[in-house]
């Protein structure tokens, strides 16, 4: 009895290491396939990983493609780059726009182009019962808080802010992120640019040392945070304030005016960001009458020739991926409302399309 | 096959012939091979990790790194104490919580409870392992952490006086509610390998101290856990390495601020979840210093694990007689057999 | 009770006042113990439960997380994925696990291979879970220049397991009683017949629950996953390629905004919970069923 089991587990272990080793074809129902296949395959396999911040969007974007299977790995933009770099994916996607160090290092492999794909706003929202959204505030007030600089709601720089809302007492219980995110990188580059002291004691990055408050993990941490107290605020994507009703602030902007994140206010602050020539806009405190200070941006980055650069997919992923790109950029656009992101405004949006048209696979180009 | 050495005559084991001989050696130096491949790979494991990790120490020094208290993401300095101290603080918490009720629980099922509870009770037990560590997490965070705080407000207000306990501020996320969740998950595999441990106690020693008039708790602590000292300790080292490198649950809950732990009640950091929380969107240096807080971590688990046998050897030794660690395989089997 | 009945003539109120305190402890411990089990378990069932039905378990999710009114899918992908994984994890790692601790025991002993096989299998049991996913992310996808595959997450689980594996099976293995040893090999059997036919059968019980709670820990842990497996929505028998998991599909999941998706990471988590138990019904009776009269 002893031996038929040895037997069996040797059989199932090799029957495994078989399985892995060969890599065996896949079922006859739908799953995806590795896309070493024909250039013409009718099913092809896109791969790629970053921003958790643009995930949803890009899955939602995947699910409309027939004939392309594209798998997303939300494992954060800087994952996201490195591996691009390592030629483990097809596309990469990062929230920030690419450091000149990043740059350096992707050009080892080949030249690349960053691609600006969709904007987003990044609400501060309160858990306040009793005052509605749209609660008055500047850079320096919220810069002010997230110092530990102002304790209570009912402080003398957020009344004067707000006269004939009655403000309570509740002690102000400050929630930040705990993980790296493009998010806290959105929303502390605003604050340091507003405010000077901010940026000396804090500073603009993912991942910041911050004086006081709560970490949560997340942004469905900061939310499940902000609700669970009376008196909390924190900063989050405008999908889930929505999602969970939030209130949230109108914050005031560069020309004065206070400006709740909405999806035209987004948009609206990227009309006014100048666009570099390799195209990694950075908006951060725009001008604009209309828009909203806290809005960020998403890219994903692409060898410009994606066939000599050598990614896992070969030619056929690198059809994909301009495929991919070419419906995000365009019927892609009108669902991004849905999901309360941000669409491009024309000019960048312009920019994109060309960026995409001009992608090759061994000097040839791939859209049209 | 070979014919029993017995007085009816046949051959004795020590003449069986070359031929017959060799599926012991086959499994001596097949099994030999795979402990050497085992070794092998957990070496090559070990100098991977140091190599990714050497950009961080080469900058700021192994005794540097490990033990500078400011881990500072933006200004690009790497100073790992905070994240030792929070690692400590909840894994001595899980231990000190787990393994007492996971102890209780194994002494429970195979001494205590009514045959037909057992199977059930168990069955529960066991049911803890399935839970998969995000859940823990989550349920934590959502659910234990904020029923919690009152509780942990007024011990904190009350037990001002103790240093670690009291004065500072109590937060929904913090080393007491991670160290009560890494206790909940050791229980388990403590609890099982305890209750296998226990089940194994020849039936004659407990019978020996009942019949000499021992109460059934006399009995169970001279002639059961004596016994089961070192299988315990081995489990509880099994939980000590979960509870150290829990990284999800313990980055949910531990609110994952790099402060030097002197609050119970206040939040703080840990090798592990720093690791998880940083790692997708690191590069360069600091990706180097995650993986030395790795190697830190690995290094702590070496320095408990070398005390932990120390004290095993120590218990078998003054343990009781027929301890299983005096038990293993007699001299004879190595001269008899191949 | 005979002991009892003496114990009345003997026991000291004192002794029996420690017995009974030290039993009122022990059931108080166990009872702590089934405490946070019953909370979870209920707020497992009550977040998870609404998310069952039958297509929940036979389609693959979208990517639809916006529409809310439109179709989410279910986790038919991972929970097959998980299935996958997790087997090839367990068949390189159990009869792995299983021949060192049996190497160490038998063979090995005190020597100073073993005791440094011992040592490091230790320190293995506290690396955390995420650095053996990024110990293989750098040896195998990195390293090669190779992509995400479903075999290099079971790679990943198994580096995990293996520990486990070894160490509880160890403790089991030392228990056997030289005896029984001793009694087969004065028989005139072979070293491997005694190993196979008197000491891994009398060990199996206890072998049974290290290598079921390791199955349990790998089944149910994400971070390994996170960069190896490669996340896919689609069902695929290829170990070779991507493959979706069933915590790679709640993390991800409970994370987002909208509502439906994070009910279908408590539905999948409750599917998760109950597998496993599943498993550790059948195993235990496979176990008992082979245990040597």
């Amino acid at each position: 009895m002893i031996n038929r089991k040895v037997g069996a587990t040797a059989g199932a272990l090799l029957l495994a290491l078989g399985l892995a080793a060969c890599g065996s074809s896949s079922s006859s129902s739908s799953s995806s396939t590795t896309a070493s296949t024909s250039s013409s395959s009718a099913s092809a396999t896109v791969s790629g990983a970053g921003s958790t911040f643009a995930a949803p969007v890009y899955e939602q974007w995947a699910s409309a493609q027939p004939g392309l299977t594209v798998n997303y790995q939300a494992v954060g933009s800087g994952a996201g780059i490195t591996s691009l770099e390592a030629k483990t994916v097809d596309f990469g996607a990062s929230d920030p726009p690419l450091k000149p160090a990043d740059f350096a290092t992707l050009e080892k492999v080949g030249p690349v182009v960053q691609v600006p794909m969709f904007l987003g706003a990044i609400t501060v929202s309160y858990n306040l019962p009793g005052v509605k959204s749209g609660l008055k505030l500047t850079g320096k007030t919220i810069a002010n808080i997230y110092l530990g600089k102002i304790t209570t709601w009912n402080a003398p720089e957020i009344a004067e802010l707000n006269p004939g809302v009655t403000l309570p007492s509740t002690p102000i219980t400050v929630i930040h992120r705990s993980d790296s995110s493009g998010t806290t990188s959105g929303f502390t580059g605003f604050l340091a640019k507003v405010d000077p002291e901010f940026a000396s004691k804090v500073g603009e990055g993912k991942d910041v040392q911050w004086p006081v408050g709560t970490g949560a993990k997340g942004n469905a941490g900061v939310a499940g945070a902000v609700q669970q107290t009376a008196g909390a605020v924190g900063y989050v994507e405008q999908a889930y304030a929505l999602e969970h009703n939030f209130t949230y602030a109108s914050v005031k902007n560069k020309a004065g005016n206070f400006v709740a994140p909405t999806l035209a206010s987004a948009t609206a602050a990227g009309a006014t960001v100048v666009v570099p020539s390799n195209l990694g806009i950075k908006i951060s405190n725009p001008s604009g009458a209309e828009s909203y200070p806290l809005t960020s941006q998403t890219f994903v980055v692409v060898y410009k020739d994606m066939c000599k650069a050598g990614i896992p997919g070969g030619e056929a992923a690198a059809k994909g991926v301009v495929k991919f790109l070419e419906y995000g950029l365009g019927s892609g656009q009108s669902i991004l409302s849905q999901a309360d992101y941000a669409t491009l405004p024309a000019a960048i949006l312009a920019k994109s399309k060309a960026a995409v048209t001009a992608l090759e696979c061994n000097g040839s180009p791939l859209s049209g | 096959m070979e014919a029993a050495s017995l007085p009816g005559g046949e051959r004795s084991t020590l003449e069986r012939s070359p031929l017959a001989r060799l599926p012991d050696r086959a499994l001596k130096y097949g099994l030999t091979l795979l402990a050497a491949l085992i070794l092998a790979l957990i070496v090559y494991f070990f100098i991977r990790l140091v190599g990714e990790a050497r950009p961080a120490f080469a900058k700021f020094g192994v005794f540097g790194f490990t033990f500078d208290k400011d881990w500072n993401v933006s200004a690009e300095t790497f100073g790992a104490l905070p994240l030792l101290i929070g690692t400590l603080i909840t894994s001595a918490l899980a231990l000190l919580v787990g393994v007492p009720v996971a102890v209780a629980t194994a002494i429970y099922i195979t001494e205590l409870c009514p045959g037909r509870v057992r199977a059930p009770v168990t069955a529960l037990i066991e049911l803890l392992a399935a839970v998969p560590s995000v859940v823990y997490g989550l349920w934590g965070i959502f659910f234990l952490a904020p029923k919690l705080q009152p509780a942990e407000q007024w011990l904190a207000n009350r037990l001002s006086f103790i240093p670690f306990i009291g004065g500072g501020a109590v937060t929904i996320p913090n080393y007491f509610v991670a160290g009560l969740i890494l206790a909940i998950m050791i229980l388990p595999i403590v609890s099982a390998i305890s209750r296998e441990v226990m089940s194994t106690v020849p039936a004659d020693h407990k019978e020996a101290a009942l019949g000499l008039g021992a109460t059934r708790w006399e009995m169970i602590r001279m002639a059961v856990l004596p016994y089961c000292r070192g299988g315990i300790i081995g489990g509880a080292m099994l939980g000590l390495g979960r509870a150290l490198g829990e990284t999800i649950a313990v980055a949910i809950l531990i609110g994952d601020a790099p402060q030097l732990g002197k609050h119970l009640f206040g939040q703080g950091y840990s090798l592990a979840a720093v690791i998880a929380n940083e790692f997708g969107e690191a590069q360069g240096l600091h990706r180097s210093a995650l993986f030395a807080a790795g190697l830190v971590l690995f290094v702590l688990t070496l320095i408990v694990n070398a005390i932990a046998r120390v004290v095993v050897v120590r218990a078998a030794r003054t343990g009781a007689p027929n301890s299983p660690a005096q038990s293993a395989p007699p001299a004879i089997a190595g001269a008899a057999g191949v | 009770m005979s002991d009892d009945r003496f114990a009345q003539f003997t026991l000291s109120p004192g002794r029996r006042r420690r017995d009974r305190i030290a039993r009122s402890a022990i059931l108080a411990g166990t009872v702590i113990a089934l405490i946070p089990l019953l909370l979870i378990v209920y707020y497992l069932l009550q977040k998870g439960l609404g998310s069952w039905s039958p297509s929940f378990f036979t389609t693959d999710p979208t990517g639809n997380t916006f529409f809310k009114h439109s179709s989410i899918g279910g986790i038919q992908s991972a929970i097959l994925g998980t299935i996958e994984i997790v087997a090839l994890a367990s068949a390189i790692s159990i009869p792995a696990g299983i021949g060192v601790a049996v190497w160490l025991v038998e063979y090995g002993r005190n020597s100073w291979f073993a005791n440094a096989v011992r040592f490091f299998v230790d320190v293995l049991t506290g690396v955390p879970s995420i650095i053996f996913g990024l110990f293989i992310y750098i040896v195998l996808i990195v390293g090669t220049g190779s992509t995400y595959a479903g075999y290099k997450g079971s790679f990943a689980l198994s580096l995990l397991m293996l520990p486990v594996v070894i160490r509880s099976a160890e403790v089991i293995l030392l228990l056997v009683p030289g005896a029984l040893r001793e009694s087969a090999l004065a028989l005139g059997a072979p070293r491997w017949r005694v190993i196979f036919s008197i000491v891994l059968p009398t060990a199996l019980p206890g072998m049974v629950t290290g290598v079921l709670l390791a199955i349990a820990r790998a089944a149910g842990e994400t971070a390994p996953l996170l960069f190896t497996a490669g996340a896919t929505f689609k069902t695929s028998t290829n170990l070779g390629g991507f493959m979706n998991s069933l915590p790679v599909q709640i993390y991800n999941d409970v994370t987002s905004p909208t509502t439906s998706v994070v009910n279908r990471a408590w539905g999948a988590a409750l599917t998760l919970v109950t597998m496993i138990l599943v498993l550790n019904l059948i195993a235990r009776l496979v176990a008992k069923r082979s245990r040597l009269a």
